[in-house]
């Protein structure tokens, strides 16, 4: 989304505070959405954040923009209505790992290929939370969890990788212990005209004592201080693979992959004439002409 | 009033659909009014297919009992339709290609034309022959074969030239052939009509009022709507063909929430992936319209034969509590009023509109006589008015009659978070943190009450909520709902005639009842239940709302559209023991 952004001056809380713990990766990524949208300056009422279910679902409520607190893993279909039905909009998808690798993840896959213009921040812990302490699709093999008691035996999903083959258009990664380089990812991911997907490391404090922040500390580096071509899908791909490849030891973040194609309303008979919202109700001519063809 | 019923048979690929569709178009361009149905299967070639058409020169109610011309136009359409034949009925076959030596031929007019010779020498085409004998059939009816010319030409004007001429000499050659001769004493009046299925009025319906976004996921029989807004995409509606049914219902949350008139639509397996989302839609207070076209059976049952056993399923659908509204259009021409009236009660009350369709009457054709666009305005509900003293907006303010002015996103000042969790009047969560504390405890009770005093709203304002009486003063009633209110009403004609004096009850709205009303209509009248399932349902929320038990009961679940003959010839004999 990048017309029309004009500085506003305006108060983004709401006063709700989240249902956090202290420490917990999602403050990171609440300062770091804050400062995206602050430093982007889109009027708030423009906004619409829009969750799942689980502890990161929560992140509409402390902000004084639209949103929607939808049903665990369909947060995507319902920001695609909304921004269908909107074009105006500036539509940003809020969930957890389980919410959008898990229960959800269809809906990933065809968000991505349909390249709609909004954002998916996907806040991953690597277990679930709020229902205190499963196992998630994103668990590591081995990961102790109360859904694992004997050991995770599933391999853990690869969502850049899938990002990737799913035709997302702009592929990010962070981290919740740099709420900076976040704001950057999320900020450049609303400016990105398409389907962008920052898969977020954010840290659970009470139900993953392994992805810790001081276990990702000296793992993460960021792909644009190593030269990566986030403009090459397979550098990407390779990228992406690197988790798999070190075992954990290397883990980039910052941009995989960015591209421009054409965006979902670009493409559309319907959205050709302008947002939804704006169109009119048919007129007589057009009732009459549907009416013909079936004399 | 007297109709005549043609049935074409034959194999998938055989062109039965096209020729029905054909068929359609020239009666009503000759002023019958017509009836039609399918009866096909879930496989693309071979197997066995019919489309029965019943033209008329008065009102059709149903596409009739017995058949009067049959098009048979394979060896399996004589084996397999010859019980349907009513006694004097005319036989169009090949006899190159099949024989009726197990037909009485003093019983039945045996009619052998040289289809596939025509077709091939006409058009170079053999699939043509079912043309060759829908001409022939034009000939016994006596339908003048140039209206036929003028329907081809408006149908396939744009293929060319040869398409056009192929048909029309192919239709005339069997027109023409010997032994085809005007055999029924019908005649159009003359009139020009329509002719439309119900997904196809539904659909149209919900356009002309405004229906903005549709989204929905392949299934029969609710793919013709999706079918309906594919094809108008061009025309001002939005439609998103989604991974599965839950995209589809979700998306349209999201779109209706947005603020645009927003429906999805899928058959009961389907409806089974987005009763989550009902239930949302009834949480957020988001106006929503489900069309639910039922098939026959759980799972994947029967997916091309009819049936009403979803009844109780989509009243009932969703964890909790939340008002609804379950709608059940009686006839082609009422899905097009009830894709309007449907819009516009979502919007009134912020609540999911359920409409039950079923095969029957999402695929049947009728002709209408036109529509009155006009009759039903749109009312987009309470929209909040702009916020001046700049606090936070009250979204689901506890109002008195339980409906909170709406905001949509992009209106400054009443910016909220609309939450599938239990919430206050701004939106803000009393669950997870808060619940179980007194105070939120309180508010859990005052916003489920809000929203449950919609249906009391509802019931006041409405006037609508009861079922639907003709002939109040007969000595039996059949009471149905929904597309069996058609055959039902053709049946009641019979028994009239056979001097019985029956009435009709029906049910066009299921969810919400006006419980006192409802009893006062239904009390001290003979009621014999009428409807498509194995359990009585109708007889089942009569019961739960009335307390009355309907115990005499025409139930009909083998998949077929239910006949008037069938209902009458029922009823008379419970009729006989009622008295």
């Amino acid at each position: 989304m990048v017309t029309e952004i004009k500085q506003v001056k305006q108060v983004l809380t709401s006063g709700i505070k989240p249902i956090w713990c202290a420490g917990c990766g999602d403050f990171g990524v609440q300062a770091a959405l804050v400062k995206a949208l602050t430093d982007l300056g889109i009027d708030r009422s423009n906004v619409v954040l829009v969750s799942g279910i689980g502890c990161s679902s929560a992140m509409p409520h402390p902000f004084s923009t639209y949103g929607v607190h939808s049903l665990h893993g369909r947060l995507l279909p319902v920001a695609s209505g909304l921004k269908l039905a909107n074009d105006d909009l500036t539509v940003i998808g809020t969930g957890g790992d389980g919410d959008g690798y898990g229960i959800g993840v269809g809906h990933l896959i065809h968000t991505a290929r349909r390249n709609i213009d909004m954002t998916y921040i996907v806040m991953n812990n690597e277990i679930y939370g709020l229902t205190t302490g499963q196992a998630s699709p994103t668990s590591f093999i081995g990961a102790k969890t109360k859904s694992t008691p004997f050991g995770d035996i599933e391999n853990p999903l690869n969502p850049i990788a899938l990002a990737l083959s799913a035709g997302a258009t702009y592929v990010a990664r962070a981290f919740s212990g740099d709420p900076m380089h976040m704001a950057e990812m999320i900020k450049n991911g609303i400016q990105h005209k398409g389907f962008a997907i920052i898969d977020v490391f954010s840290p659970c404090v009470t139900f993953n004592n392994v992805n810790t922040y001081d276990w990702y500390r000296p793992r993460v580096y960021k792909l644009e201080q190593a030269g990566h071509d986030s403009s090459d899908i397979s550098k990407a791909m390779e990228k992406a693979l690197e988790t798999d490849k070190t075992k954990w030891e290397k883990i980039p973040i910052g941009l995989f992959y960015k591209t421009q194609k054409p965006v979902y309303s670009e493409m559309d008979i319907t959205l050709k004439n302008g947002p939804l919202i704006k169109q009119p109700d048919p007129d007589k001519t057009k009732i009459n002409s549907i009416l013909e063809e079936y004399l | 009033m007297s109709s005549v019923t043609i049935r074409i048979a034959a194999a998938n690929g055989d062109g039965v659909e096209s020729s029905g569709a054909l068929l359609i178009k020239v009666a009503t361009r000759n002023g019958f009014q017509v009836f039609g149905y399918r009866g096909y299967q879930s496989i693309i070639r071979g197997g066995h297919v019919w489309y029965q058409i019943r033209l008329s020169d008065g009102k059709l109610h149903s596409h009739g009992d017995g058949i009067d011309i049959l098009i048979a136009l394979n060896q399996d359409a004589i084996k397999n339709q010859k019980s349907h034949l009513n006694d004097n009925a005319v036989v169009i076959y090949d006899p190159s290609k099949t024989n009726v030596t197990e037909l009485d031929s003093n019983r039945y007019r045996l009619t052998p034309i040289p289809l596939l010779d025509i077709a091939v020498k006409q058009s170079g085409d053999p699939i043509m022959r079912n043309v060759a004998a829908i001409g022939a059939a034009l000939g016994f009816i006596g339908i003048d074969i140039k209206v036929f010319d003028d329907v081809i030409r408006k149908m396939f004007g744009r293929k060319g030239d040869k398409v056009v001429n192929d048909n029309i000499n192919v239709a005339t050659a069997g027109y023409n052939s010997p032994g085809v001769t005007k055999a029924f004493d019908i005649k159009g009046d003359g009139k020009q009509r329509y002719s439309m299925d119900g997904n196809s009025a539904f659909a149209f319906g919900a356009y002309t009022s405004g229906c903005k976004f549709y989204a929905a996921y392949p299934m029969t029989p609710a793919s013709g709507i999706l079918q309906w807004f594919a094809q108008h995409q061009d025309k001002g509606v939005l439609f998103k063909q989604t991974e599965d049914e839950i995209a589809a219902i979700n998306m349209a949350i999201g779109a209706a929430s947005a603020g645009v008139r927003a429906m999805c639509g899928t058959s009961g397996g389907g409806f089974s992936l987005m009763v989550e989302g009902l239930g949302l839609a009834g949480m957020l207070e988001v106006p929503l319209v489900v069309a639910e076209s039922q098939r026959t059976g759980p799972s994947t049952g029967l997916p091309t034969k009819t049936e009403q056993a979803d009844l109780l399923f989509v009243m009932h659908s969703s964890q909790g509590e939340f008002p609804r509204i379950v709608m059940a259009p009686r006839s082609v021409e009422e899905c097009f009023y009830v894709g309007k009236e449907a819009l516009n009660l979502a919007e009134r009350y912020q609540c999911p509109v359920v409409v039950m369709l079923d095969l029957f009457l999402s695929e049947h054709v009728e002709s209408v006589d036109g529509f009155d666009f006009d009759s039903i305005g749109i009312d987009r509900g309470k929209v909040a008015a702009p916020n001046p003293n700049g606090g936070r907006f009250k979204r689901y303010e506890l109002s008195a009659d339980g409906i909170s002015p709406r905001s949509f996103p992009g209106m400054p000042g009443l910016e909220f978070v609309s939450p599938s969790d239990e919430h206050n009047e701004y939106g803000d969560l009393v669950s997870d943190a808060l619940s179980g504390i007194d105070e939120h405890v309180e508010m859990r009770r005052k916003m489920h009450s809000k929203r449950m005093s919609k249906i009391d709203t509802m019931l006041m304002n409405e006037k609508c909520f009861f079922p639907e009486v003709s002939n109040e003063g007969a000595d039996h009633f059949l009471m149905t709902f929904g597309s069996t209110a058609q055959p039902a009403t053709e049946a009641i004609g019979m028994l009239n005639e056979a001097g019985l004096n029956v009435g009709l009850i029906t049910f066009k709205y299921l969810m919400p009842l006006d419980q006192e009303k409802t009893k006062q209509i239904l009390s001290g009248k003979k009621i014999i239940d009428v409807e498509c399932n194995y359990t009585a349902q109708l007889a089942y929320v009569v019961k739960a709302n009335t307390g009355m038990d309907i115990t005499d009961r025409i139930l009909k679940y083998d998949g077929e559209a239910i006949t008037p003959g069938e209902i009458a010839m029922q009823a008379a004999d419970i009729i006989k023991k009622q008295k």
